[in-house]
């Protein structure tokens, strides 16, 4: 293979821009790497071309660790977006120079830049100054430049992002066409699916610095396993149903479980993606035929006429129970809306709000299951193997893959924790599959952050100690995940057999919008019920209990979205941190979750946030979401 | 409709300011500009020839332009040098070397002579250890060197800097990738870019070296056929009674900065839209 990258990685500051990216490209493949702007995707190339040096990982090129080697030993050939052609050299000149530097003769040069001239379609024109070139024109100087002294790859970042359409296409069939000839391996960069999709032999999905998935256009497309290449490429929905008894229950429609999907436990959420192309949309009833399946009825939303194909997005009522992904709910939204296409006939009128219609399926596919991305900070030195079991137990029942995360202080006691640890995963793997054990050096609170952000973990579990009087002692490390995790942390004094009712509470101020939403989704894979609590002053005006009531009900509906089973009250108290510590006593909660505080709070309270406080005053799991 | 002439075209706006403009800058520019020339052929042909001939003036013309290249070859690359260093190196104290290199603008050039004096001359803190070493550079053409190589410092990286701070790090970053060194880098693909900047920076500091007066006074000791450039010529030949010889060499002086103005001028319109 031509391109070999192993655990790469970059962060700047503590910030992880590039997180463990694995990565095999064959000789003559063209790659594309896909993302979002800011995904780390550019990092990437840059790192393999040597222009960032990376934090950690291999870079191999032709089996060659070129990891620490300057830019110039790398024989890598790069393209900006920004052409970055030398202005006071010819074109020519600018795709001599690589010739130059490496002593190439006057003569062979000449020859070579008119060969690489001719092949990106610039034949004659090598006299030419940047400046007096179009852009188009300038970037086919700029891969001349780069393909002239053989490079082992070529590297193209974000190549025809400033030029226009016309000329991008022109470029790209220029592009594929120059690759096919030269068999270079190329890795190309961009954020335009159509532009991936053209180009591509094989794409990788980028998402804030993860490597999500690779695989062919048509894979990708009509077979994605993750939710984020799902709803990153073409436009699509995205509904999660339930395992029932081989087929998929959405609301009232059911779809066989097929023996190529991937299997789900009896009763576990089923994502099933569906192509707006491959729904169909009749005025009137469907019948059920052989490939097509009436997912449900519903009223036109809104439609945009956009030539071949009417976009129409649709309010479906007959999927209750059925999570929609994408298009994303509003939060407080109770309808599901379905997102499809309807081909353009100048015969017959279009489709106007409002109008009845019903939608059939010709064509699905079930996305692999995912759980809850779990992290398990551990101390090596002094493991408790009742939080550990609580752990493994959530993860199971959330269907997450986990991580145990083991800090030590130095390097020297690296190989110790792991003779520790590695006995205990290995356990704990003849019951789950997904496990990894992970062991970092440094300060643990800072240690189990990074390794949250680079592994995209969903929830943090961490132990905490017993202090006297039964009371929690949080320690430093706690503390620290409390103000600053971006990710929800659950503290565990004294676990409990399960999570299978959660108290979540908001208080008095902005209502927590991902408390409600988290909390629901553990109740949802954990099957478990919730129960909202709105916290009010005694004698707060009314204006205030009327936002509440309102809150209450947004986050009802939100629930019910989700699937799960909840209950709402509103609690009049004095004390805050007594109210909750009661209503926990009173209901039998599994998990308390609470809102971390905001900034202003962490400054002005100092650690007697209602957040640590529930968590030391009671033996209960504490689950603390941070703020959006 | 109300402002315009019965004809219908808008009427044109009064000229005022402009006069007001002319009337204002003829004492202040425009008059003593003239008045060089309006002077120095005062006396006819020969009298100027005869006083720019003497050799006393023929020195101090020859020392103002040799001080003058030499000072716009040293601080050419120096500033350059400078300039690539603050514009492409990012390590601590950055800042404050940024305004310490640019401060020489804004310290009177008499300030200037004193401070090398009091460092360099014979009982300075320099001066001192080279004085037994049979080394002044004071009341020498080397101090002078010195001051002028001081003043002039910031005018080189003013013109290079600025062209080096907008030049994309993607080039740099292309000519590695191609496989140049750091120095080919700089050869190749950053000087060539940088030609306008070098071009004006140079000439400004070889403008200012030949009309500086304020710190070479104090450290050349004014010294005939040996440390006077012409700046202090004049200024001697003013002070000895001999306004006609003083004139000559002023006029001299004068149309050698107009000839470099208007070179500087050229090349800054020459290059600007190509800075784009």
């Amino acid at each position: 293979m031509s391109i070999l990258l192993s655990d790469l990685t970059k962060r700047f500051g503590d910030h992880a821009v590039v997180s463990r990216v694995n990565l095999q490209i064959e000789d003559g493949e063209l790659f594309v790497l896909l993302g979002s702007s800011g995904s780390g995707k550019s990092t990437i190339l840059r790192m393999i071309a040597g222009l960032t040096p990376p934090d950690e990982g291999r870079i191999l090129l032709h089996g060659r660790d070129v990891t620490y080697l300057p830019p110039q030993a790398r024989g890598t050939g790069f393209v900006f977006q920004n052409y970055s052609n030398f202005r006071h050299m010819s074109a020519a000149h600018n795709i001599e120079f690589g010739l130059r530097i490496r002593k190439v003769s006057r003569s062979e040069r000449r020859q070579r830049s008119e060969e690489l001239l001719d092949l990106v379609g610039m034949s004659g024109l090598g006299r030419r100054y940047p400046d007096q070139l179009s852009g188009g024109q300038q970037q086919r100087v700029a891969i001349a430049r780069a393909l002239a002294y053989q490079p082992a790859v070529l590297l193209l970042d974000e190549p025809f992002g400033a030029l226009d359409v016309k000329i991008r296409t022109q470029l790209r069939e220029s592009l594929k066409s120059v690759q096919r000839r030269l068999r270079v391996t190329t890795i190309l960069v961009t954020h335009d699916q159509e532009e991936a999709f053209e180009l591509a032999d094989r794409i990788g999905v980028v998402d804030r610095g993860l490597l999500v998935e690779v695989g062919t256009p048509q894979d990708l497309y009509y077979r994605p396993s993750s939710e984020y290449s799902a709803t990153f490429i073409g436009g699509g929905n995205v509904l999660v149903g339930r395992a029932e008894g081989g087929t998929i229950r959405l609301g009232a429609a059911s779809f066989p479980l097929r023996s190529g999907d991937p299997h789900h436990d009896e009763g576990a959420p089923v994502r099933v993606l569906f192509r707006p192309e491959a729904l169909v949309l009749s005025k009137h009833p469907i019948a059920k035929e052989q490939d097509l399946h009436l997912l449900a009825s519903g009223r036109v939303r809104e439609s945009v006429f956009a030539g071949t194909i009417q976009r129409v997005r649709l309010d479906v009522d007959g999927l209750q129970g059925v999570r929609p992904l994408t298009p994303a709910p509003a939060y407080g939204q109770r309808s599901t809306q379905i997102e499809c296409v309807y081909p353009s006939d100048p015969g017959s009128p279009p489709l106007v709000p409002g109008e009845e219609i019903w939608v059939g399926v010709r064509q699905y596919h079930v996305l692999q299951p995912s759980g809850l991305r779990l992290l398990i900070g551990l101390d090596p030195r002094a493991i408790d193997r009742k939080i550990l079991d609580y752990g493994l137990r959530l993860a199971q029942t959330a269907a997450g893959p986990a991580t145990l995360l083991g800090v030590v202080p130095d390097r020297a006691k690296d190989a110790e924790a792991r003779a520790v640890l590695e006995p205990l995963l290995h356990e704990a793997s003849r019951q789950m599959h997904n496990l990894t054990l992970r062991v970092r050096v440094g300060i643990p609170s800072s240690e189990i952050l990074l390794e949250a952000q680079e592994a995209h973990a969903e929830l943090i579990v961490l132990g905490v100690r017993r202090g006297r009087k039964g009371h929690a002692m949080l320690g430093s490390t706690a503390r620290t995940l409390i103000e600053q995790s971006e990710v929800p942390v659950l503290l565990v004094q004294k676990p409990r057999q399960l999570i299978s009712r959660i108290l979540i509470f908001t208080a008095a101020g902005e209502p927590g919008k991902r408390d409600v939403l988290f909390g629901g989704r553990v109740a949802r894979r954990t099957g478990g019920v919730a129960k909202v609590i709105h916290v009010i002053e005694p004698g707060s005006e009314a204006r205030g209990s009327q936002r509440a009531l309102r809150h209450l009900e947004e986050a009802q509906a939100s629930l019910e979205q989700l699937g799960v089973k909840n209950e709402v009250q509103t609690v009049e108290a004095e004390d805050v941190t007594q109210a909750i510590l009661q209503e926990a006593e009173a209901w039998d909660a599994d998990v308390i979750l609470l809102g971390a505080p905001s900034s202003a709070e962490r400054a002005r309270l100092r650690g007697r946030d209602v957040g640590s406080q529930v968590a030391r005053a009671t033996d209960r799991p504490v689950l603390i979401v941070p703020r959006d | 409709m109300t402002a315009s002439s019965p004809m219908g075209r808008p009427r044109k706006p009064s000229m005022l300011p402009v006069y007001l403009l002319v009337a204002a800058l003829l004492p202040l520019l425009l008059m003593p500009l003239a008045a060089v020339y309006v002077f120095a052929g005062r006396g006819g042909l020969s009298a100027f020839v005869n006083a720019v001939t003497q050799p006393d003036a023929q020195f101090a013309l020859r020392f103002s332009i040799l001080m003058a290249f030499a000072t716009a070859a040293v601080n050419g690359v120096l500033g350059t040098f400078s300039a690539y260093v603050l514009s492409k190196f990012r390590f601590r104290g950055r800042e404050a070397l940024n305004v310490i290199v640019n401060l020489p603008v804004a310290i009177p050039t008499v300030v200037v002579g004193t401070s090398l004096l009091l460092l360099w001359g014979p009982i300075g803190i320099l001066g001192r250890v080279l004085d037994p070493l049979g080394i002044q550079p004071m009341f020498a053409p080397a101090g002078v060197l010195l001051a002028h190589l001081f003043v002039t410092f910031p005018y080189m990286l003013g013109a290079v800097k600025p062209v080096l701070d907008e030049l994309e790090v993607t080039y740099e970053e292309a000519a590695y990738t191609i496989g140049a060194s750091r120095w080919q880098t700089f050869r190749h693909v950053i000087l060539p870019a940088l030609r306008g900047g070098l071009f004006s920076g140079t000439l400004l500091t070889f403008a200012h070296s030949m009309g500086e007066f304020g710190a070479t006074v104090l450290v050349s000791g004014n010294l005939r056929l040996r440390t006077q450039t012409a700046p202090l010529y004049i200024f001697a030949q003013f002070e000895a009674g001999n306004v006609e010889n003083a004139n000559a060499v002023a006029a001299v002086l004068a149309t050698l900065s107009f000839v470099l103005f208007f070179l500087l001028l050229r090349v800054t319109q020459r290059s600007a839209p190509r800075a784009g």
